[in-house]
């Protein structure tokens, strides 16, 4: 008894020492040397700790952004009230988050081997976010102060999240086989939803002769490449023009808020709460990278040992190259239209949208190329509008009713497409398994 | 020798190039470190070879590494032509 205490303590109840053992026992397992696999488990270990410093920078960034639009709105001095927040989350729930997400990809690994569903989802990154987002939601519903039965939490997020790798990849691939025109490969990512309602609605409003790879981008486009740039730019504008509009308003709460900016200038200090916000985004993005980097090699390397004919469902980007104008038509309509819902969301339901550019930039963009396969320019705009509409809805759905309790803030940023779209169902699935839980 | 393998956010994509480039290097018996993340990124960080795509390749002007444009992060067959050729040179 004992022993199993001081491991629940020690290994369970410290999420990071876990995410080692499971990053040592993959490196292991591919027969790494000694040097790669230290420097491995290491790396990982470090990267998860990296995400919750960046997750409290851009957090602290949205502190300013949300009562800043909220007064600009005139909305009551809205708050998220009582909630955890992403680090109080990990360290009690991302040993759950990281074995749901392994055991996940397991599932999904047997389901191909057994189903004709023969898709393996290798898009890492976004496995961690949807577990991490799903488990958010599962506490959420079942209340944050109760204790909470781990190893049925863990059980039924892995088999939740190896059905939706499994199947994502598979409900794509009508729209995937006419985009890059073969069969060898599914697209494994979060903006399955997106891509899959831009390709229905270029079928039935577009017209496929109109390709956009037709059409001339402008030189000065160009810098959408790099992501730092566009968030610290958008991200920048919209607090710029937020600090403005509340300087000019003199709303109630405007004195409050800009007596936080001290000797500051406040558009100064809004400018440079933008910057803050890009920078957490770099920062998690690293942790991320460090964390992830070790294990989807040992992933993969699993997958084509037990499925050896699997297709590979990859990361957003591999549907770019066939249609890169698309990807530009998607994220601009998707902007535009993201400028839109959030005055309509401020004014309609009283929620200051944070419309976070990966988000917006990587959904938009495949949900523009899979509309351009279908339905051409048409196709890529509507591609772009539904994506911005499920993205400022799904947010203000997700932040308020979902997860309020959990991790609102990461919901914020880091939550999306197909994560709206089905959160209500995780939130009943929990409800359902209340009993085990 | 050190290689990076780039794209725009760092994560997956790159992630799926570093493993297409060990492979190659497996198959041409090379020894080679290989890392990956995103241009801003990668335009800072020490290297001799970096792979990147058409788009993301300006990105990395200046830079002291050997720069290879490649059309396709998933076909291992121009990896492999394109990495050969540096090793020649």
């Amino acid at each position: 008894m004992q022993v199993a205490e001081w491991l629940a303590n020690n290994l369970f109840g410290q999420p990071v020492i876990l995410i080692g053992l499971i990053v040592l026992l993959g490196l292991v397992l591919q027969k790494k040397n000694t040097s790669q696999t230290m420097s491995g488990t290491f790396k990982a270990m470090i990267g998860f700790l990296i995400i919750n410093i960046g997750a409290g920078t851009i957090t602290a960034a949205l502190e300013v952004f949300q009562p800043m639009w909220a007064a600009v709105f005139g909305l009551e001095q809205q708050s998220l009230g009582e909630y955890q927040g992403f680090e109080a989350f990990s360290s009690r729930y991302g040993g759950v988050i990281a074995l749901a997400m392994t055991l996940g990809f397991l599932i999904n690994v047997l389901l191909a081997r057994i189903t004709p569903f023969k898709y393996i989802y290798l898009t890492g990154h976004m496995m961690f976010w949807t577990t991490a987002i799903f488990a958010g939601i599962m506490v959420d519903t079942l209340g944050v102060d109760i204790e909470i039965n781990r190893w049925s939490l863990i059980l039924i997020l892995a088999v939740i999240m190896g059905v939706y790798w499994t199947l994502q990849p598979a409900i794509t691939q009508p729209f995937m086989r006419k985009v890059i025109g073969s069969n060898d490969l599914a697209l494994g990512h979060t903006s399955g939803s997106v891509a899959l309602l831009g390709g229905l609605a270029g079928k039935w409003f577009g017209n496929k002769e109109n390709d956009t790879e037709k059409l001339k981008v402008p030189k000065g486009m160009e810098f959408l490449k790099d992501s730092n740039v566009i968030i610290a730019l958008v991200m920048g504008a919209l607090y710029v023009v937020g600090a403005a509009l509340l300087m000019l308003s003199g709303a109630p709460g405007a004195a409050e808020l800009m007596a936080s900016a001290g000797d500051n200038n406040f558009i100064v200090f809004s400018i440079i709460k933008a910057f803050e916000f890009a920078a957490g985004i770099a920062v998690v993005l690293f942790g991320v990278r460090m964390l992830i980097g070790e294990l989807v090699p040992a992933f993969r390397g699993i997958a084509t040992k037990i499925v050896p004919n699997a297709k590979p469902a990859l990361d957003a980007p591999v549907v770019f190259p066939y249609a890169p104008t698309a990807t530009i038509v998607g994220f601009v309509s998707a902007f535009a239209a993201s400028l839109i819902w959030l005055v309509v969301l401020g004014a309609a339901v009283s929620y200051v949208f944070v419309p976070t550019m990966i988000v917006i930039f990587f959904h938009a963009a495949t949900a523009g190329v899979f509309g351009n396969a279908t339905g051409g320019v048409r196709g890529a705009i509507f591609g772009g509008v539904i994506t911005a509409t499920v993205v400022a809805w799904g947010q203000y759905i997700m932040v308020t009713a979902l997860l309020s309790s959990t991790i609102p803030d990461t919901a914020m940023w880091a939550a999306d497409s197909d994560m709206f779209i089905l959160g209500p169902v995780i939130k009943l699935l929990a409800n359902i398994f209340r009993f085990l839980l | 020798m050190k290689i990076l393998a780039v794209c725009g956010l760092g994560q997956g994509t790159s992630l799926l190039l570093k493993m297409n480039i060990e492979d190659v290097l497996r198959d041409l018996g090379v020894e080679a470190d290989v890392d990956y993340m995103d241009a801003s990124a990668a335009k800072s960080a020490a290297a001799d070879v970096i792979m990147a795509s058409p788009q993301l390749a300006p990105l990395l002007e200046g830079h002291s590494a050997n720069v290879i444009v490649l059309d396709s992060y998933l076909d291992k067959e121009e990896i492999k032509q394109k990495l050969s050729e540096h090793l020649e040179s």
